[in-house]
């Protein structure tokens, strides 16, 4: 009988849910949606997966139907993929087993029957360690554990019809205006900070990101009040976690809820005109200026030794 | 009148917050807040409101530090203010808050929409929403950025991964909220002199049927420490701007970055 199940809305996500999951010698069982491509995940380490067919476009509306093939299988733990959806998903299956549920992780376990998470709290200026023993549920951001393809492994896929709660009715999905390249995954990151005045301003430090070959990360604000730069495109807690080699940022203030998305860098670059802004505490290297006059020179200079 | 609940978290502000050599956190000098998020929550509500004609009131669970967030909250519009006063506040998880606001959602009774915020300043864990959605059996949308009410029903725009949804449901609804919903505005003098005059409710947990094994929280908190930044922490000193650019690049290329 699998010990732990996992659900994810993406078979990436969700092949790395199963590695970590696995070898933890409890089994593991996959969750998906994803007819086309269930059967992949047997490949990826799931001893048994359910394929959940049903007519609503939405996932959340399964999570009462998943709360009870949880509540009939019994498995320990069930591993949800931190998403939109997968957090509702991974919120309303707690409430229906009424269990607990450690949300959005930083590390992850298995010790002699129990679960053993840490994450940030506090925005990410502290850390907690949590115990959950008996049956729990935990979000795991994405891209934390790295996908395994396992040769010649495969896994039986049992077709599950699942009830939807139709209360609630897609009428329109937009896409996201897409970034061209992936923020998680950039070896370099220039990172845009309110300090800009205006969006034009910005070209200078997209110039200074063309001859490191970086990509264009930003501050909550620059997104969300400005609207200069894409939804995706900021850094943080509720943003995108970044873990370049090098991110260099301007004019940000290095505020806990940014920082704790840069922590995995191997080396942070800060430009502030204010001695006293926080992010220099979280940085390897900081110029105490004014970036308007810094930036072109970093570019200058830059650009001097790639040639 | 039909009343929109916004619930709030009084929490410490994560800004007062001093981290001490040793790695342990200093909360001495920290100050309570309503979480900054749960101030969309209550524009959102008071919003909703009047939109349709509803009454506005905020909901807290919380110890007793919580009773200076009540009149905050009513500053902020709501016409009255309810209170789950009990010290199991402190050490409460999701599943514990969700439960006492769920129940002290139906002790208040006669309400169309209850609004949460995405996540609380504090523990940011996003599952209190839907978890009250899911003990109320109450449609539930996550994660909106825009929403309206015509007639019993709500249309709201949510934000996902890699998308927008538009999405519907009839009312009585929950929806938790992105701080992009609205923007909260500062209350002003007038708001904080009527905000005097106004109820607050205060429940116990029998008042709402819970004891405190109902409460009992489902996760167990082993080790809470500071987390400790390990760099460098060099400031480049030169006189020019263009000796210090030159000595942070000569820096990275030591380290093999650039
Ligand atoms: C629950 C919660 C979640 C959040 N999640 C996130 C998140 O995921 N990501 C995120 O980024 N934020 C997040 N925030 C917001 C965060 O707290 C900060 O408000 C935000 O990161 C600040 O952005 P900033 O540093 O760009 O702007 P500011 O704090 O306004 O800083 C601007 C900086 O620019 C400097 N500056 C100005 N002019 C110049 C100049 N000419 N040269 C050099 N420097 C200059 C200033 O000295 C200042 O330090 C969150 C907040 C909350 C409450």
């Amino acid at each position: 009988m699998p010990g732990i199940f996992v659900y994810a809305d993406t078979v990436e996500a969700c092949a790395s849910l199963i590695s970590a999951a696995y070898g933890s010698a409890r089994g593991v069982c996959a969750l998906t949606f994803d007819e086309k491509r269930a059967d992949e995940l047997g490949g990826y380490g799931a001893d048994k997966v359910f394929l959940l067919k049903g007519d609503n476009p939405m996932q959340e509306s399964y999570a009462k139907a998943i709360a009870a093939l949880l509540a009939k299988e019994g498995p320990e733990v069930f591993l949800v993929g931190s998403s939109t959806t997968g957090r509702e998903i991974a919120a309303k299956v707690a409430m229906y087993l009424d269990c607990g549920l450690v949300g959005d992780i930083s590390s992850l376990a298995f010790e002699g029957g129990k679960t053993i998470t840490t994450r940030y709290i506090y925005g990410g200026a502290a850390i907690q360690t949590e115990v959950l023993d008996g049956y729990a549920v935990v979000t795991v951001p994405k891209g934390k554990f790295e996908a395994r393809k396992y040769e010649g492994k495969t896994s039986d896929v049992i077709t599950l019809k699942v009830e939807s709660d139709n209360r609630v009715t897609l009428k329109e999905t937009i896409p996201l205006e897409k970034d061209s390249k992936d923020l998680g995954a950039a070896n370099i990151v220039v990172c845009i900070g309110m300090g800009f005045d205006k969006k034009e301003d910005m070209k200078i430090a997209e110039d200074l990101g063309r001859v490191l070959g970086a990509t264009i990360g930003c501050t909550r604000g620059i997104v969300e009040e400005r609207h200069w730069l894409p939804a995706g495109s900021y850094i943080g807690i509720s943003g995108t976690t970044v873990k370049p080699s090098m991110y260099i940022s301007l004019g940000v203030s290095g505020q806990i809820q940014h920082v704790v998305g840069i922590r995995d860098s191997k080396i942070i670059v800060a430009v502030n005109s204010n001695a006293n802004a926080p992010i220099f505490m979280a940085a390897d290297y900081g110029i105490v200026g004014d970036m308007y006059e810094i930036i072109p020179l970093l570019t200058e200079a830059i650009r001097d030794v790639k040639v | 009148m039909a009343k929109i609940i916004a619930c709030y978290k009084w929490v410490t502000d994560e800004a007062d917050i001093r981290i001490n050599s040793e790695g342990s956190i200093d909360f001495s000098k920290a100050k309570g807040k309503i979480s900054d998020y749960d101030k969309n929550a209550i524009e959102a509500a008071m919003q909703a409101a009047q939109s349709i004609g509803a009454s506005a009131v905020a909901l807290t669970f919380g110890t007793a530090k919580a009773k200076l967030s009540l009149k905050d909250a009513l500053t902020r519009g709501p016409a009255e203010s309810f209170w789950v006063c009990s010290e199991s506040a402190e050490k409460a998880d999701g599943a514990a808050t969700a439960k006492v606001l769920a129940e002290a959602v139906k002790k208040i009774g006669d309400y169309r929409l209850i609004i949460c915020a995405e996540g609380a300043s504090d523990t940011y864990a996003r599952q209190v929403g839907p978890r009250i959605a899911a003990r109320l059996d109450l449609p539930c949308i996550t994660s909106v950025r825009g929403f309206e009410i015509q007639g019993d029903v709500i249309t709201a725009t949510r934000k996902l991964d890699n998308r927008t949804e538009v999405v519907k449901a009839g009312l009585p609804a929950l929806i938790s909220v992105l701080p992009e919903v609205n923007e909260a505005p500062i209350p002003g003098l007038k708001a904080v002199l009527d905000a005097g005059k106004k109820r607050s409710t205060e429940f116990k947990l029998q008042d709402i049927g819970l004891t405190d094994a109902d409460v009992a929280p489902r996760t167990e908190v082993r080790d809470f420490k500071a987390y400790i930044m390990n760099r460098k922490n060099i400031i480049i000193s030169a006189d020019t701007n263009a000796d210090k650019v030159k000595e942070l690049v000569a820096n990275l290329r030591k380290d093999g970055v650039i």
